[in-house]
């Protein structure tokens, strides 16, 4: 064992913790490459992102949320209805195309403004309590539906979003850029997003700063909701109105994302940087057994190797540098 | 003394308390809540058995309710499991794909064969108590949050299960099918079996040292391991106690199928954690309740079977079903500030 | 640690078992085939509808394995639709297992206590679902099959199908012949397990084999899902440089296939197998002149409910009324597009109110 200065360990030990993602995805990034030289392509790197743009977009919320210590299962449900909502809102016209995004964005954000009032003014577990409103939104999309993705999109909206700028960067991918750095300077810049980190690591203490716990609580909860609603239209853009449970299953993604990420359960740790890595390796990883030709039940089995092992790793990390974060004796 | 004036007393004493109780609303509304938050899912339940009753003729028959027991009977035992789990402040998600791998193996093994019931249920036993036993060691060794853990295991289940296979396999054996669908003396066999469990579940939970342990663990982890409590001995039980939950509820669900359904266990795992949370055992951990699991579960089923029964469309039933757990939980709150 | 070691070997030797078991326990795609072809002749067997003769009004009940899918949800429309046309029929209640096995059988139990006359069903899983049929069958109540698949149980009194092998054969036959008997082709399949994945996987496995210079590559499961279809054939399309043909039946996942090449500018290599009457897909189809379809069989909803209504009144009837499907040439399949409607629709003769939101 080499011997390090204390101080260089802890300062490594750091930036792992906090980066290491990216070092997985570079890693994981060349085994690829040498198992086929399709991951050396661009357009097909570009196309693995975009894959994973909705789930994305999704994700910045939710790690917004479980840095509070909150969690949110109501996405998968809120995606199925924005995606739907705003095709029928569109109605094939251009002049309804405003109008349809912005109340599908409120769709979204008045769910998940539901979400945090009862969080915040009840002690109720967030788990169950989007479980339920999950379950509530799923039927009211189907009933405001009727059952089919009815709705026709409008003319251009997906074209536009669709677009590769330079015939290789699509616009969806820049806009899940966009969305993520508003995302990261809400979470470094602002008070609010320091108080996201108080509240997760020690709500006690939070609450004696006079932090007003229930309107942050509102806050983010609204937040996830509004980028749940945005991760929806990515989604009626990318796969036009094909049915009403688009985004179901979408949750466990978002959660195992922001898990590899770095973002825990405990909440306090983590951020929406280490998300996005987290989505590109398990995008990555999937696309690769994929590649490797195993089955598409292979792939659940990688899946939730992946997700149990970086978790472990993390932990593992996380442990070391509280160790070495102690006063040499 | 007249009677007038013995009987003064008494009235001012109830006009006092009265009074007490116009002056101090706050007090009593506290008491009725907690009333209410403690037995909140049994007042429920009775009012959804009883009100129905009124104009519909199923309700007034008790072999309705009957059914309905064989109807939750695999979600009751899975449940009961997890009521365990998260009474140690802990959470198992893959138990509902280990449910259906259940499922899937013992209808494989049985192939409708009377001889293969016996071998069928103790594979069951096997690898619940397998499953079980590797999830705990996992818990106690990776010390990731369990519920990560679990996920990542339920993908790993449903993977396995479909790599073995993508259709329906196997069939089960008469005795399994009377296990599932029968009755003894009208009586469905699962009442009795259901029952059987919960008992020796309850006593368990809050009659052993380790259902006490479980549940000092589950309220303050790390004041039980300075008392001295191998919380990793506890814990590892724990998920062995989900297993083979799990395998139970297995073997009821491959009767009422009749065959290994890949995906038998989809989203089970839920409906459980719903279940107990809703009777009463709060996510924090350090309570448990048995009973308010199973009265949670009927709950469920005959909400459902309202539903059917009023002919409600499928999207109105889920609605429904979203917006009563949702009121369910916020009468059942934990006293407990506890985050998820 | 010893106790560890013990639980693993208990689950090494639970494996093992599973694994000696499952060389036994599948049923292979030949034998699919020999059932498609065997139920062709059990589907003319007179059914004696005697004792389930009784007065009207009737009950009917569905129960819906599943209507998360559009194609379903016109069915169950017309189901309730075609009772409209019948004094006879009181009231139709349907119920939704939302793919749930257990559910489906708690629906029924349900919809028994509720006391229907006859029980219309598509299943999540036929053999799932035979317990929960037997009971009906044992109430002395008829039940009739909807879908794919002809069910041969005394439990199940007559079926109203499409003959899924039959027209997952069209379907590839004419794939067959548009690749001119060559090239590497995938198949985009509903879901995994389910009956109908199955019967086109053995249908088309069947008609491949009489090709040899055609190459199946990989198989997909799309849960007729149109952005799983789209996203699963984008690895397809990073997987393999050259695909010369996809083999899918499913309108609604055939239009995701079509975007996905689309969008990666390799249109120009691929031929389609003839789709559905999906408006999206007959989109394509009016768009480009190509490809065809073969028609899903909507009607089958339609025969259900007059099969019902014939063995209510104790008439004479067969144990399958069977819908045929046909293949459309592209002009007449892309004469079946709506533009005024949304891509998950169908070509229906449904009345307004009875047509889905």
């Amino acid at each position: 064992m080499i011997s390090v200065s204390p101080s260089l360990r802890r300062h490594a030990v750091r930036v792992l913790q906090r980066h290491g993602i990216w070092l997985v995805l570079l890693l994981l990034l060349l085994v690829s490459a040498t198992l086929s030289d399709a991951f050396l392509r661009p357009a097909y790197l570009m196309n693995l992102v975009l894959q994973q743009t909705p789930v994305g977009i999704t994700a910045i919320g939710v790690t917004l949320v479980m840095i509070a210590g909150g969690i949110d299962l109501s996405v998968g449900a809120i995606i199925s209805l924005t995606a739907v909502m705003c095709a029928i809102l569109m109605n094939g016209e251009s002049e309804n195309l405003p109008r349809a995004l912005i109340l599908t964005c409120l769709a979204g954000t008045l769910v998940g403004a539901f979400n945090g009032l009862l969080i915040a003014y009840n002690r109720v577990s967030p788990f169950i309590l989007t479980l339920g409103t999950a379950i509530i939104v799923y039927g009211l999309t189907q009933i405001y539906s009727g059952g089919t993705a009815s709705g026709v999109v409008s003319p251009g909206f997906r074209e536009a979003l669709n677009h590769r700028i330079g015939g290789i960067v699509p616009t969806m991918v820049v806009i899940l850029l966009l969305a993520a750095a508003c995302g990261i300077w809400i979470q470094r810049r602002t008070r609010f997003g320091r108080a996201l980190y108080l509240i997760g690591t020690n709500p006690t203490a939070a609450r004696l700063a006079a932090l007003n716990l229930p309107r942050v609580t509102l806050i983010v909860y609204s937040l996830s909701g509004l980028f749940a609603a945005l991760g929806g239209i990515a989604l009626l853009a990318r796969a036009g109105v094909s049915g009403t449970y688009t985004g179901r299953g979408s949750e466990f993604d978002v959660l195992a994302a922001a898990v590899l990420g770095g973002t825990t359960f405990e909440g306090g740790h983590g951020g929406i940087g280490g998300t996005i890595g987290g989505l590109l390796v398990l995008g990555l990883a999937l696309n690769l057994v994929n590649l490797v030709g195993l089955s598409f039940y292979a792939q659940l089995i990688v899946k939730g190797a992946i997700i149990v092992a970086a978790s472990t790793t993390y932990e593992f990390v996380r442990r070391s540098s509280a160790s070495l974060e102690k006063p040499a004796t | 003394m007249s009677a007038t004036t013995q009987r003064l007393p008494r009235f001012a004493a109830a006009a006092a308390q009265m009074g007490a109780g116009v002056l101090a609303p706050g007090v009593e509304l506290v008491r009725l809540g907690q009333f209410a938050q403690r037995s909140g899912i049994y007042l429920v339940l009775i009012a959804l058995l009883l009100v129905p009753a009124l104009w519909l003729p199923e309700y007034r028959n008790v072999l309705n309710l009957g059914q309905i027991v064989q109807q939750s009977a695999a979600l009751a035992i899975l449940a009961i499991g997890q009521t365990f789990v998260i009474a140690c402040r802990m959470i198992d998600l893959s138990v509902g794909q280990l449910m259906g791998l259940i499922v899937v193996a013992s209808c494989s093994l049985m192939e409708g064969r009377p001889e293969a019931t016996i071998p069928a249920i103790l594979l069951a036993l096997a690898i619940g108590l397998a499953v079980g036993a590797i999830n705990g060691f996992l818990n106690n060794r990776l010390r990731i949050h369990s519920l990560i853990l679990t996920l990542g295991m339920l993908s790993i289940l449903q993977g396995a299960i479909f790599v073995y296979t993508d259709r329906s396999v196997g069939a089960a054996s008469p005795a399994v099918l009377r296990i599932g669908n029968g009755t003894v003396m009208g009586v469905p066999v699962t009442v009795p079996l259901v029952l059987v469990v919960a008992a020796l579940a309850a006593l368990l939970l809050h009659r052993t040292r380790f259902g006490l342990h479980v549940r000092v663990v589950g309220a303050n982890e790390e004041g039980a391991r300075r008392a001295g409590i191998d919380v990793a001995r506890v814990k590892l039980p724990v998920f062995i106690l989900s297993g083979v939950s799990a395998a139970i509820a297995g073997i009821i669900l491959a009767g009422r199928l009749g065959t290994g359904y890949p995906n038998a266990g989809t989203g089970f795992e839920l409906d459980a954690i719903v279940a107990v949370v809703l009777g009463g055992t709060p996510l924090s951990g350090g309570r448990g309740t048995i009973l308010g699991t199973l009265a949670a579960v009927m709950v469920l089923g005959v909400t459902a079977n309202l539903l059917n029964l009023l002919g409600m469309s499928a999207f109105i039933q889920m609605v429904v079903k979203g917006a009563i757990v949702i009121a369910a939980v916020l009468i059942n709150q934990p006293r407990v500030l506890g985050r998820a | 640690m010893r106790k560890f070691t013990l639980l693993m070997a208990a689950a090494v030797a639970a494996m093992a078992s599973l694994g000696w078991s499952a060389a036994r326990a599948q049923q292979s795609d030949e034998a699919l085939k020999a059932t498609f072809e065997r139920v062709a002749k059990l589907a003319q067997e007179a059914v004696d509808t005697t004792r389930f003769k009784k007065k009207p009004p009737y009950h009917i009940g569905v129960s819906a394995g599943y209507l998360s899918n559009s194609w379903i949800l016109f069915l169950n429309q017309y189901v309730k639709y075609e009772a409209s046309l019948h004094p006879e029929f009181a009231d139709v209640v349907v119920t939704d297992a939302a793919f749930n096995p257990a559910k489906q059988a708690s629906d029924v139990e349900d919809l028994l206590s509720k006391g229907i006359d006859v029980l219309l069903f598509w299943p999540v899983d036929e053999k799932a679902m035979m317990p929960a049929l037997e009971k009906v069958a044992a109430k002395g109540i008829p039940t009739v099959n909807i879908g794919y698949n002809f069910i041969d149980s005394p439990a199940v009194t007559s079926n109203a199908y499409v003959d899924q092998w039959k027209q997952s054969t069209q379907v590839a036959t004419h794939l067959a012949e548009s690749l001119k008997d060559k090239g590497t082709i995938f198949a985009m399949l509903p879901i995994a397990g389910s009956s109908a994945a199955v019967t086109q996987l053995a249908a088309l496995n069947d008609v491949v084999k009489s090709h040899p210079d055609i190459k199946l590559a990989s198989v997909q499961f799309g849960d007729w899902n149109r952005a799983k279809a789209k996203q699963l054939t984008e690895n397809m399309l990073q997987r393999f440089p050259h695909i010369d043909g996809v083999f899918s039946p499913a309108g609604q996942m055939s239009a995701g296939v079509l975007e996905a090449f689309d969008e990666a500018g390799r249109m120009g290599e691929v031929t389609m197998s003839p789709g559905d009457e999906y408006n999206g897909w007959v989109k394509w189809i009016a768009k480009t002149d190509k490809w065809g379809s073969v028609t899903s069989g909507l009607a089958v909803g339609r025969a259900a409910v007059l099969q019902a209504l014939a063995i209510l009144q104790g008439e004479k009837v067969t144990r399958a009324r069977v819908v045929t499907t046909e293949y459309l040439t592209p002009k007449d399949a892309a004469k079946l597009y709506d533009p005024k409607r949304p891509d998950d629709w169908w070509p229906n003769s449904l009345p307004e109110k009875f047509l889905p939101k």
